[in-house]
């Protein structure tokens, strides 16, 4: 390519961009409120950030906080404590990933297969009610079911069979988590997938059953491959919050099964933060978390890149 | 309801939430501790700041309080209100300044301007404005206000967040010194506040000048203890007296738990029973030296029993997964647990009796756990409410409001008493049977805490309408005002650096111990907690308690 020519097509681009702006400009406007919501609820407070490399002291502020360097990442990594955590953060996760993540892809096909809208509304009403719930509300449930004085072990207990230790057993937290997240989340987590699903010609459906094709061929070829793209998507951003697996439902069941089992990343920086003043202390834990978090996101992103998928974002 | 009651109520949730660290010394950190004093004082600092102590004679109680000493005492108890409401002000207290206060308030904020706060501006004759903050946010709002140096004239600082709210460092600037105006017999001017118990304007010094004006107080200042069903026990023929040691503790365990019928003897009892062990809130002094209560034998024993009760059968599950016990003390589904002592009052006796007619709530005796050596338990804070003036007011505007703490802290009964609890007579409250008793705008604007949680006069017990309660409270503290002893380093303020009030947190030692005594982790595994935490920051912490409280200022007692 010749100078004139190499100038002409940036000209032809910056162009280019104009005419987009201005053929964009409604839209545009319309992304400005959830643009500003986002700088200045999640970009803005990022300035907290600070206070990890601080012995940072409320009373006198940001500004005047004693500098502590990286003081609070080497106690962090010296900590046993939080080194539970982080094990329990991705035991949990792995965990969760395993059991929790196929259910809602299992249900959104069952639920596709149903032919009736009324059958269809109801089921989907039923699964998404204990979304709505608090996780205070559904572990009372739990308790009130599976706990030691629960309904569960109340018949066992009547009936002389010995008692079944569910809600208070630090070896069997990981499923017992996964089991309320299950039973709170999962109907929730159908939506996506119900919506891909929609997206789904058809008419393919009727091609290949007049080709002869059956249920599962057709679940195989036509359904599966359609969802791809959306599950890829997912298990992305799923990776990325590898390290948050949430915080009320540890916080809630920390005591009964112990601090050992239930500590994650997140009350960890409450317990060993936020509660005893150690502000910088806590904020260290969360910027390492969030660094960690990225790095996932980013590796799971161009893992999805590879395998021909858009990811977070098309290529 | 007695609104005594009230604030009762609250302090007891107040103390459950603190747990035990409402127990110890009245802790505050600082960022930087080498630029600052400890906020300790000494014994002869402590005397010359402290005002003189005259208690109030104006009312008669039924049942009078029965003292150990001049800090210690049960509180009185009154089973009717008193029908004659002497007056213990003469005139208007204030010459018209204009004032803002801010107080948690844990409920119903009242409209600013209502006829309450109108009636309350035009008896003391100030202009008072009350902004009450939501409680549960209170420790996020105060903050934001001391770091733009902006504190109201008027602020009340429970001293359970003294450390997350630095009171040691606004002390030295925020907050007024009152010393010039209340010590020794300057409070002489102020007769209601002179009747304030001394243990409780101790916990208003810092560094030997007086800055606190103390909400309510007593001289029976112990955060919880053991309750039992005493309707059901006394079914059974046990009686309070027959437990008299940890052993007899431990073999009601085995008599009342009916697991099939789904009851258990106890639930959690932990942070009001280990002190039975002979075991301090956090310090004691051994040979001249300081030593935590973690380093004693004794405090794992105390663990080891707990341990072994959780582990036996005895504790209910929903005990050991931590769930809130008063729905399962009411249905009989507990008969022993532990508990704040703000929960007996007229409120749990409705709330028991709804579900069982004969629901009576009692605590056991203090014991030795041994069964052999003298009863005994430490005591807390004399009180936790404690509000401040602004450093920015003049002189004049200090005495003035000053006057006004004193109208508030009329005592029990009086004509200024009647007047800040319950309001006017006709608008806010009407007597029926000798109960004030109020009325739709008294519901709505008369919230007994707006004004309580400035200043307060000393606690009194009184239930209207439910004189078990009163009597069993009151004849409980008679019975065990002998077994309170002082702790070291009581009611003393201490501003420490970050690190040692993280150290002295001591959290992960503290999961463990909650972990030991739900029957999850072992006496060892606390052990070995206190071994990593002693040598980690445990150590470091009593040096510099050694250093900058013990030898500077002694025990302050």
């Amino acid at each position: 390519m010749s100078t004139t020519e190499v100038r002409q097509a940036q000209r032809a681009e910056r162009l280019n961009w104009r005419i987009r702006l201005r053929r964009d400009r409604t839209l545009l406007i319309m992304t400005v409120p959830t643009v500003v919501l986002l700088l200045v609820f999640n970009y803005a407070p990022l300035f907290g950030l600070v206070t990890a490399f601080q012995y940072y002291d409320p009373l006198i502020g940001v500004w005047h906080s004693e500098w502590a360097g990286l003081d609070q990442f080497k106690r962090l990594l010296d900590d046993p404590v939080f080194w539970e955590a982080m094990r329990n953060t991705l035991y949990l996760s792995f965990v969760q990933l395993i059991l929790f993540f196929p259910i809602p892809i299992a249900l959104a096909l069952l639920l596709n297969t149903v032919v009736s809208e009324r059958i269809r509304n109801f089921f989907q009403s039923i699964v998404y009610l204990p979304h709505f719930f608090s996780w205070v509300l559904t572990i009372t449930i739990f308790q009130q079911m599976l706990g030691g004085a629960g309904v569960l072990n109340h018949f066992l207990r009547a009936h002389d069979i010995g008692t079944w230790d569910i809600m208070t057993n630090p070896h069997t937290f990981a499923l017992l988590v996964t089991s309320q997240a299950v039973w709170k989340e999962a109907g929730w987590g159908i939506i996506v997938f119900l919506a891909a699903l929609s997206a789904i010609n058809s008419e393919m459906y009727e091609a290949a059953a007049v080709d002869g094709a059956g249920r599962w061929r057709r679940m195989w070829h036509i359904t599966l491959p359609g969802l791809r793209g959306v599950v890829v998507l997912m298990l992305v951003l799923r990776l990325g919050n590898a390290l948050s697996v949430g915080f009320e439902q540890f916080l809630i069941q920390r005591a009964p099964v112990g601090h050992e089992a239930a500590d994650v990343l997140d009350t960890f920086s409450f317990y060993y933060g936020i509660s005893t003043n150690d502000y910088g202390y806590g904020a260290a834990a969360g910027l390492f978390k969030s660094v960690i978090s990225l790095l996932l996101i980013w590796g799971a992103n161009k893992l999805a890149h590879a395998f021909g998928e858009d990811g977070l974002y098309r290529k | 309801m007695s609104n005594e009651l009230n604030r009762r109520d609250f302090v007891g949730k107040a103390a459950a939430v603190a747990g035990v660290a409402a127990m110890a010394p009245l802790l505050s950190a600082c960022g930087d501790g080498g630029h600052q004093q400890t906020g300790g004082n000494s014994a002869s600092g402590l005397k010359k700041a402290l005002p003189a102590y005259l208690p109030s004679t104006s009312l008669k109680p039924d049942i009078p309080s029965v003292s150990n000493g001049p800090d210690v005492a049960s509180d009185p108890g009154f089973l009717r209100y008193p029908s004659q409401h002497p007056a213990t002000v003469s005139g208007v207290p204030g010459k018209g300044g204009k004032y803002t206060a801010v107080t948690p308030l844990w409920g119903t904020v009242p409209p600013p301007g209502n006829s309450f706060f109108q009636a309350m501006n035009k008896a003391l004759g100030i202009d008072l404005t009350i902004k009450s903050a939501d409680g549960n946010n209170y420790a996020t709002i105060v903050p934001t206000m001391t770091a733009a140096k902006r504190l109201p004239d008027w602020i009340q600082l429970p001293t359970w967040w003294n450390s997350t709210f630095n009171v040691g460092r606004l002390t030295g600037s925020q907050l007024a010194d009152l010393t010039p105006y209340l010590s020794g017999d300057k409070i002489k001017k102020y007769p209601n506040l002179a009747a304030i118990p001394s243990g409780a304007w101790q916990a208003g010094v810092w560094g030997n000048k007086l800055y606190g004006l103390p909400g309510g107080s007593t001289k029976f200042s112990v955060a919880g203890t053991t309750f039992y069903r005493r309707d059901i026990l006394e079914a059974k023929g046990i009686t309070s007296d027959d437990v008299k040691s940890a052993d007899d503790l431990m073999n009601l365990g085995k008599e009342l738990t009916d697991a099939k019928r789904g009851v258990w003897a106890f639930d959690q009892v932990w942070t009001y029973l280990f002190s039975f062990w002979d075991v301090p809130p956090t310090w004691r002094i051994e040979d001249g030296k300081l030593v935590h209560k973690y380093e004693l034998p004794q405090f794992l024993e105390a663990l080891d029993w707990h341990h072994k009760l959780a582990t036996a059968g005895y504790m209910h599950p929903d005990a050991l997964a931590n769930t809130p016990a008063d729905t399962r003390f009411y249905s009989g589904k507990v008969l022993i647990s532990g508990g704040g002592t703000g929960i007996w009052h007229l409120a749990d006796h409705k709330a028991g009796t709804a579900a069982n007619k004969n629901y009576r709530r009692d605590a056991f005796n203090i014991f030795a756990a041994d069964g052999r050596s003298r009863p005994a338990t430490f005591m807390g804070g004399s009180t936790s409410i404690m509000s401040y003036l602004n450093a920015k007011l003049k002189p004049s505007q200090i005495e003035e409001l000053l006057e006004v703490a004193n109208y508030l802290a009329a005592p029990y009964g009086s004509r200024e008493y009647t007047m800040v609890k319950f309001g006017v007579e006709g608008v806010h409250y009407t007597m029926k049977n000798g109960v004030p008793t109020a009325t739709d705008a008294g519901k709505k604007y008369v919230q007994p805490t707006t004004y309580g949680f400035l200043v307060e006069p000393p606690a009194v017990i009184s239930n209207q309408g439910a004189d078990v309660v009163t009597k069993d409270y009151t004849a409980w503290q008679a019975a065990n005002v002998k077994a309170l002893y002082k702790p070291v380093f009581w009611n003393m303020n201490i501003s420490m650096p970050q690190a040692m009030a993280t150290a002295q947190a001591a959290q992960t030692v503290e999961d463990t111990i909650g972990d030991c005594t739900r029957g999850k982790k072992k006496v060892s595994d606390v052990q070995a907690a206190i071994a990593s935490w002693k040598s980690s920051s445990g150590e470091r912490l009593k040096r510099w308690m050694t250093d900058n409280v013990l030898d500077k200022y002694g025990t302050g007692q």
